[in-house]
């Protein structure tokens, strides 16, 4: 069956049309505060990511490390909820319609605001990463059969063969490649396991693969971009953020991702 | 519809409870060890070194007594005790442990990890590593370091390494989530000795089936005792093992009548409580679907309970099962209670509880009334009450330095 692109396929193709990898830059919504979430994503974008990944904090985060942990805290004890996420979404479409959005985060906060969710394509988020569910499993099996919302899955080092061709099935917008066995953050980076895997994935699906987990310098980033269509940064913006937030100025941040954006280019 | 005897179903599911919700690195890792179950658990030499561990190491079967003087006190139904308090290590959780670490070995990992609430878990999970020699590391929330020290220093002296938890409530729930981080790092040589009933497929059903040696001793016990099955059993319920464990047997008895008693905390009015049962909605936390105490948002909510071992906010899949068909009933219990109760049973039948085991007791000021002087209650003494010697005292207001 033919769909309409949605914004994340549209980012997607033109990427692909320019042979440029993908930068994925996570943050968590609400830490230290929404007001600077929204700056930060717009900065983000005007450093030369392409796609954000929006963390929706969760009281018990067991796939993140330490440093994401403790974001995921700091949103908490300000009441971040998705309904003020979406709130967010929609401040950040004013400005911006073109950079797709990607709600990332654990299925019992989905579930509690499942109706919102279903309707969130309509004020601009576009697809959804739900880290604890089965990979097989796609939005279809929480209650969204809605084409619009693109449903990413994540396959690990220790994912077996035939389940990676049941995930990239029930996949779509791209494929994220976990790079290291262990939490976010974690410094397991192998960049020989992962070219193998990822190069097995591209035999099971068309679908773009991006990388993540471990990302922490220009080079670990412009190896993964090498052998994959994008790269995710997450833990090391994290810990930028926190350390900047007292005075809330956030331009090393950008100028961080500058490098690792003009990495994965060359 | 499958009998609820027959559950889980393939996927881990007890009627809509249960399943895999697990981040995917841990995927492979439930496949493998769900397969080496399934394999093992009719192969004739591992049940055989499992009752030998369970009757020569453990101690079984554990006697079931009858309560005389607390009978007399409740003047109703006879009241007998399972005595899981008497097992090697003061708890019913070493069932759960012989058996796992021997699944551990089969599957030759070298390296065991298991998160503790009260501490027994702790205990019987460094007492069987110690015993096959393997590195062993225990997840305890920083909250339970502190009012479970005696439980502590025993896993350090029985050579595993105690990992305090900090982050979210410093409770069970935060040393689970580090001991699945943990498991996700080191997941090529690492086993996993989950505690209770409760996490992903397959272990609802695995640490059930290892303790379901008590309700299987029960049946036979109840017919030499007394001549019938139990009118009534009841345990007290945090993940829930001890109670899946004694109720699973008699599950297709329905003339057994099964209670489960949670931790009401300060009170089910006071929000300050660890009753999902009583008071939550169904959920997804540590990969199972579950009842949970959760706000509107879906985030889980601080739990409160004067027992470290039921102070969870979730609790096991098959539990919320029996409570939506009405094979078990869940009813609650508060603090206070439970330190009124522990003392009348330690003066009445010199058996100290544990905490958490009193809340099974002063479920009996609820429900003793219902049955008469030819019926049968019992009670799974779940532990023994040593390690709660310093908080009783605190709570009765005595310092003991």
């Amino acid at each position: 069956m033919e769909y309409p692109l949605t914004r994340l396929d549209e980012k997607i193709l033109s990427l692909k049309n320019a042979s440029k990898k993908a930068l994925v830059a996570y943050l968590v919504a609400g830490d230290p505060d929404l007001d600077s979430t929204l700056e930060l994503m717009h900065g983000f974008v005007g450093a030369g990511v392409d796609i954000l990944e929006v963390g929706v904090p969760f009281t018990d985060p067991i796939a993140e490390g330490p440093i994401i942990q403790a974001a995921h805290d700091r949103a908490l004890k300000n009441n971040t909820s998705l309904t003020d996420i979406f709130k967010l979404i929609k401040k950040f479409r004013e400005k911006d319609s073109d950079t797709p959005i990607i709600l990332m985060g654990y299925i019992n906060t989905f579930l509690a605001s499942i109706k919102a969710l279903k309707e969130s394509h309509t004020f601009g988020s576009d697809a959804v990463l739900i880290v604890d569910i089965p990979g097989e499993s796609d939005l279809k099996n929480i209650g969204i059969k809605n084409t619009n919302l693109a449903s990413i899955s994540l396959i690990a080092p220790t994912t077996s063969k035939d389940r990676i061709s049941k995930i990239c099935n029930n996949s779509s917008g791209f494929i994220y490649y976990v790079t290291l066995r262990g939490v976010t953050g974690s410094s397991h980076l192998n960049i020989s396991e992962a070219e193998s895997n990822i190069n097995y994935i591209r035999s099971q699906t068309s679908l773009p693969i991006f990388a993540g987990f471990g990302i922490k310098t220009p080079d670990d980033a412009s190896n993964l971009s090498k052998i994959s269509d994008g790269v995710v940064i997450g833990s090391s913006l994290v810990e930028m953020i926190h350390n900047q937030s007292s005075q809330k100025e956030f331009k090393k941040i950008y100028n961080y991702l500058n490098e690792i954006s003009e990495a994965i280019s060359l | 519809m499958n009998k609820l005897t027959d559950l889980p179903n393939s996927d881990g599911f007890f009627g809509e409870y249960g399943g895999k919700f697990v981040p995917e690195t841990l995927m492979h890792a439930l496949k493998e060890l769900d397969e080496t179950y399934s394999t093992l658990k009719s192969n004739p030499k591992f049940i055989e070194e499992i009752d030998q561990d369970l009757v020569q190491f453990v101690g079984r079967p554990s006697p079931l007594y009858f309560a005389k003087r607390l009978t007399d006190h409740y003047s109703g139904p006879k009241i007998w005790l399972k005595r899981e308090d008497l097992n090697h290590t003061g708890a019913h959780k070493i069932n759960n442990t012989v058996g796992q670490i021997l699944l551990a070995k089969a599957m030759g990992k070298k390296r065991i990890i298991a998160e503790t609430g009260a501490g027994q878990h702790g205990v019987a999970t460094a007492t069987v590593a110690a015993r096959l020699g393997l590195e062993c590391h225990i997840y305890m929330g920083a909250k339970d370091v502190e009012r479970q020290s005696l439980n502590v220093y025993r896993i350090k002296l029985l050579g595993a390494e105690v990992h305090a938890v900090d982050s979210g409530t410093a409770t069970l729930k935060d040393a689970l989530n580090e001991a699945m981080r943990d498991w996700v790092t080191h997941i090529e040589d690492t086993y996993y000795i989950i505690g209770s009933v409760t996490g992903p497929h397959p272990y609802p059903m695995i640490v059930r089936d290892f303790n379901a040696i008590v309700g299987r001793e029960l049946r036979k016990q109840s017919i030499e005792q007394f001549s019938q099955y139990p009118d009534a059993i009841i345990a007290c319920v945090g993940g829930g093992s001890n109670a899946m464990g004694i109720f699973y047997p008699f599950l297709g008895e329905s003339n057994v009548e099964l209670i489960g008693v949670e931790a009401a905390g300060s009170g089910l009015k006071s929000g300050k409580h660890a009753a999902p049962l009583n008071d939550g909605e169904p959920g997804i936390l540590h990969g199972a679907k579950s009842y949970l105490m959760q706000d509107e948002n879906g985030q889980v909510i601080d739990t409160h309970s004067v027992s470290a071992g039921l102070d969870y906010p979730g609790v096991g899949p098959e539990h919320s099962n029996l409570k939506d068909s009405g094979r078990a009933n869940y009813i609650a219990v508060d603090d206070k209670e439970v330190l009124d109760s522990f003392h009348l049973v330690t003066k009445l039948e010199g058996i100290m509880p544990a905490l958490e085991t009193a809340h099974a007791f002063a479920a009996l000021d609820h429900i003793a009334k219902n049955y008469q002087s030819n019926q049968h209650l019992v009670i799974n003494v779940s532990g023994r009450g040593d390690k709660d010697i310093n908080t009783v005292a605190t709570m009765d207001g005595i310092s003991l330095d």
